[in-house]
């Protein structure tokens, strides 16, 4: 029977939008050999990973709130404010790392919560509702600092996050391969992880299937605030200083990232592993910019172009399918 | 010279079309000519979409050639065959909401002022003209958005008509039409033909085509299998060119259910008028008939915990009274919705055949947070095979089924959660006749299992097939009650139109 009749160019479509990112990784990877040998040296590599983790874990969390057909633009805010928390948390003291990186966590998980409550319960949209809690989280961040870099990294914290394991892979990439592995198994293995996808693809039917929007939504958002805190502490693991401003502007490389890797803003589609792909394809190019001796702010013009790129070309391919 | 009158305006010889893989329309011969209302039917994949979108230039043929008037013709578009005097209006409209009628009519193609503005009293005119002539009841300033879906189609007609075409295909016109409406359309579709149109009718409904059609053609399998006068035809005939055998649907026989042994679900529905009863039994059919805008889909979700805020129901069950918020929570107590607009609110598009067959379960079948892959997988197997489901793989996205099978995977959600309580709502709308009569057997076997069944249905017919029991709804009230095999279509047509049981009015609805 002809019940299921998909041309053979359909099904290579699906499969090109499925499966585009990896392909473009290679490519940006072999690319990025060809002009320097750089990329082939493992140090070198795992530098690069090391440096993108906490872009790349924030990333993991908003991918969740994509697939359910929402954004997270107060995650730079997210990053800055628990950054800023979890150093001044330590306050220079080995003592208090596990109590500051708990609060950092918390505050991440808490702001997350507040952003899914509203929008699981108000009509607001989700892009204008995060806008408006990352200015006002942002605010909160400067008015607890006191508009100043305070607090003080605890000796030895920075070291273990940047201890290179047989000295070629720091610990912070492996911790940033492993929460993206954690992100991977709960999308795949967990019924929430299914529901985002239902939802996400189907408002109105996931409604009348009986699943528990408000849930979701909740749960969705909470996790992107705690991957959000996670990130901040990442981020004060590899820099050592903490700034009131350092996660600003780092809303804009997730999205790149998740948007590059397949989940489309409509939601339903896409997933962590393409985010991860997304986030390397992003920071390879950085670096070539940087390689090819363009200046710095290059950076955010190839950024930008990558968003653009792949969002069209993604609509492209789901126009055929 | 040739004589004009013996060229019909429209012959199709040897058309076919050929996907990789499937042979949609295997060689089909068709003459129709001008004055004439020409109807094609036959079951879904059947060849009728891939005969329209040929005509309408939206697909080449792989083969064979139409001709208008005698002549060869080669559209590369669908504005191509406009050129040549084919107009097609669609199932789904494409109008812009925000636009005038007139406007709507003439998109594109505004007669233009001087300095290149439109030229509104000109537009206003000539869609003025062109309503009259083809006796079109709409407002030239009326916004599209206000329009009801009966008057919006008439613009879509409007917009076809206004390309000076000879040959018009309507596809399923009357989907979204109320009967009232539906006499509307018929009118004006005779306009047409007065004038000396061509329309080629394509639609599931038989009763309806036998109506308006002078004659009619059967698609089976993408062929040909006959092109008859509707004169003297009967349904049946019908039905069994399309299927190559006979009779519409088989009757529920047997098994009249004992009052006695199922259970009892009393149902109180308050909405704005007086509260209304209904009595729901397990093992029991119950077809809910009435005319579109009753209040039977308002009605039915409510049941299901989607109440609108005007609507509310109880369910009295066992000495208890039940009251739902949620979809959610009438679920947990076994009461399930299964939607009537699969696209809108029933399939999950882009995902696979299990997933969408899981959607309900996906908690029970898994352990706490975590998901059984291996458990959903089977019983979605399991479900779907006793459903006979046709698809080639269960990691298919569900959009590629056909109408009937995604149909069955819904079914197979719902059934996934153990109902106690069954609402289906257009169960078999967009569904071809061979799956139509399978969704009827499962339901069947449903309720010979303990469920108690509820249809919403706009074919009588199908009701009085498939039902125990037919309730009657008008204006948001359940006005008639009658064992199915002693119903009669004209009277449930009385009681739906004119909310009394009696036969007082003589008038045929």
């Amino acid at each position: 029977m002809t019940a299921f009749a998909a041309s053979h160019r359909e099904v290579a479509a699906q499969l090109m939008s499925r499966y585009a990112i990896f392909i473009v990784l290679v490519l940006v990877y072999f690319l990025a050999v060809a002009i320097s040998d750089a990329f082939l040296v493992p140090t070198y590599i795992f530098n690069v990973v090391r440096q993108v983790a906490p872009v790349g874990i924030a990333a993991i969390g908003v991918t969740y709130v994509m697939i359910l057909g929402g954004v997270d633009l107060s995650i730079g805010a997210v990053i800055s404010l628990t950054s800023v928390l979890c150093a001044v948390q330590m306050n220079g003291d080995q003592a208090n790392v596990a109590m500051a990186i708990a609060i950092s966590c918390a505050a991440g998980a808490a702001i997350g919560t507040i952003n899914g409550i509203a929008v699981a319960l108000t009509r607001v949209s989700p892009f204008v509702l995060t806008l408006g809690t990352g200015v006002a989280v942002l605010g909160l961040t400067q008015i607890y600092s006191g508009g100043t870099a305070r607090g003080i990294v605890a000796p030895g914290f920075r070291e273990v996050f940047n201890y290179r394991i047989g000295d070629v892979v720091p610990v912070l990439a492996i911790a940033f391969l492993a929460l993206a592995v954690l992100g991977l198994l709960v999308q795949r293995f967990t019924v929430f992880g299914r529901q985002l996808f239902l939802i996400g693809s189907n408002r109105r039917a996931a409604h009348l299937s009986g699943l528990s929007m408000a849930r979701v939504t909740i749960l969705a958002y909470a996790l992107s605030g705690l991957f959000g805190g996670f990130a901040g502490i990442a981020l004060l693991a590899r820099s050592g200083v903490s700034n009131t401003l350092s996660g600003q502007g780092l809303e804009f490389q997730v999205l790149a990232a998740v948007v590059l890797g397949g989940t489309t803003f409509e939601g339903g589609r896409g997933g962590v592993a393409g985010t991860i792909a997304g986030i390397l394809v992003l920071v390879i190019a950085f670096n070539l910019v940087n390689i090819s001796g363009l200046p710095y702010h290059m950076q955010l013009v190839v950024m930008g172009t990558i968003i653009i790129v792949a969002s069209a070309v993604y609509g492209q391919i789901s126009a055929r399918s | 010279m040739i004589d004009k009158t013996l060229v019909p305006l429209l012959a199709i010889k040897g058309l076919a079309k050929r996907y990789p893989g499937v042979v949609a329309l295997k060689g089909v011969d068709l003459t129709a000519n001008a004055g004439e209302v020409h109807a094609l039917v036959g079951a879904n994949g059947a060849g009728k979409s891939t005969l329209m979108n040929l005509l309408a230039g939206a697909q080449a043929p792989s083969e064979g050639e139409i001709c208008i008037e005698g002549q060869v013709v080669r559209f590369d578009g669908p504005a191509s065959a406009q050129d040549r005097g084919i107009a097609t209006v669609y199932q789904e409209f494409s109008l812009v909401p925000q636009l005038s009628v007139a406007r709507s009519i003439f998109l594109g193609r505004e007669p233009k002022s001087a300095f290149g503005f439109v030229d509104t009293r000109r537009l206003a005119e000539r869609t003025r003209a062109l309503l009259e002539r083809f006796n079109l009841k709409l407002d030239p300033d009326a916004e599209v958005a206000t329009l009801s879906v009966a008057d919006q189609q008439l613009v879509e007609i409007g917009r076809a008509l206004s390309f000076d075409a000879r040959i018009l295909i309507l596809d399923e016109p009357t989907a979204v039409l109320s009967f009232a409406e539906q006499d509307n359309l018929f009118a004006v579709i005779r306009q047409l033909k007065s004038e000396g149109m061509l329309v080629l009718y394509v639609s599931h409904h038989l009763r309806e085509v036998l109506a308006i059609a002078d004659r009619v053609t059967v698609l089976r399998d993408g062929e040909k299998i006959a092109t008859r006068d509707t004169a003297g035809l009967t349904v049946d005939d019908l039905v069994s060119l399309m299927l190559g055998r006979s009779g519409a649907y088989a009757k529920t026989t047997g098994h009249q259910p004992d009052s006695a042994d199922g259970s009892l679900f009393d149902i109180t529905y308050r909405t704005a008028g007086p509260e209304s009863r209904l009595a729901l039994r397990g093992g029991e059919i119950v077809g809910l008939a009435g005319l579109v805008g009753a209040g039977r889909t308002t009605f039915a979700r409510a049941l299901s915990g989607n109440a609108l805020s005007s609507a509310s129901v109880d369910i009295g069950h066992e000495g208890r009274t039940l009251h739902f918020s949620s979809p959610r929570e009438a679920m947990g107590h076994g009461v399930v919705y299964i939607t009537e607009d699969r696209k809108r609110d029933g399939i999950f598009a882009e995902l696979d055949i299990v997933a969408n067959a899981t959607a309900s379960a996906l908690p029970s079948l898994g352990l706490g947070p975590l998901r059984n892959s291996r458990k959903e997988q089977a019983v979605s197997s399991n479900i779907l095979q006793r459903l006979h489901l046709v698809a080639s793989s269960l990691s298919a996205p569900i959009v590629k089924l056909s109408g009937g099978n995604q149909q069955k995977v819904l079914i197979g959600r719902a059934l996934l959660t153990k109902p106690t309580i069954l609402v289906c709502d257009e169960p078999t709308r967009g569904v071809d006749i061979g799956a139509k009569a399978e969704i009827h057997e499962i339901l069947r076997g449903l309720a010979r299992s303990g469920v108690a069944v509820l249809v919403v249905s706009s074919e009588i017919e199908e009701l009085l097939a498939l039902a125990h029991r037919i309730v009657v709804m008008h204006e948001r009230r359940f006005v008639a009650e009658m064992p199915a095999h002693e119903a009669e279509e004209s009277q449930i047509l009385i009681a739906a139109s004119s909310g009394s049981k009696s036969m007082e009015k003589n008038d045929e609805a």
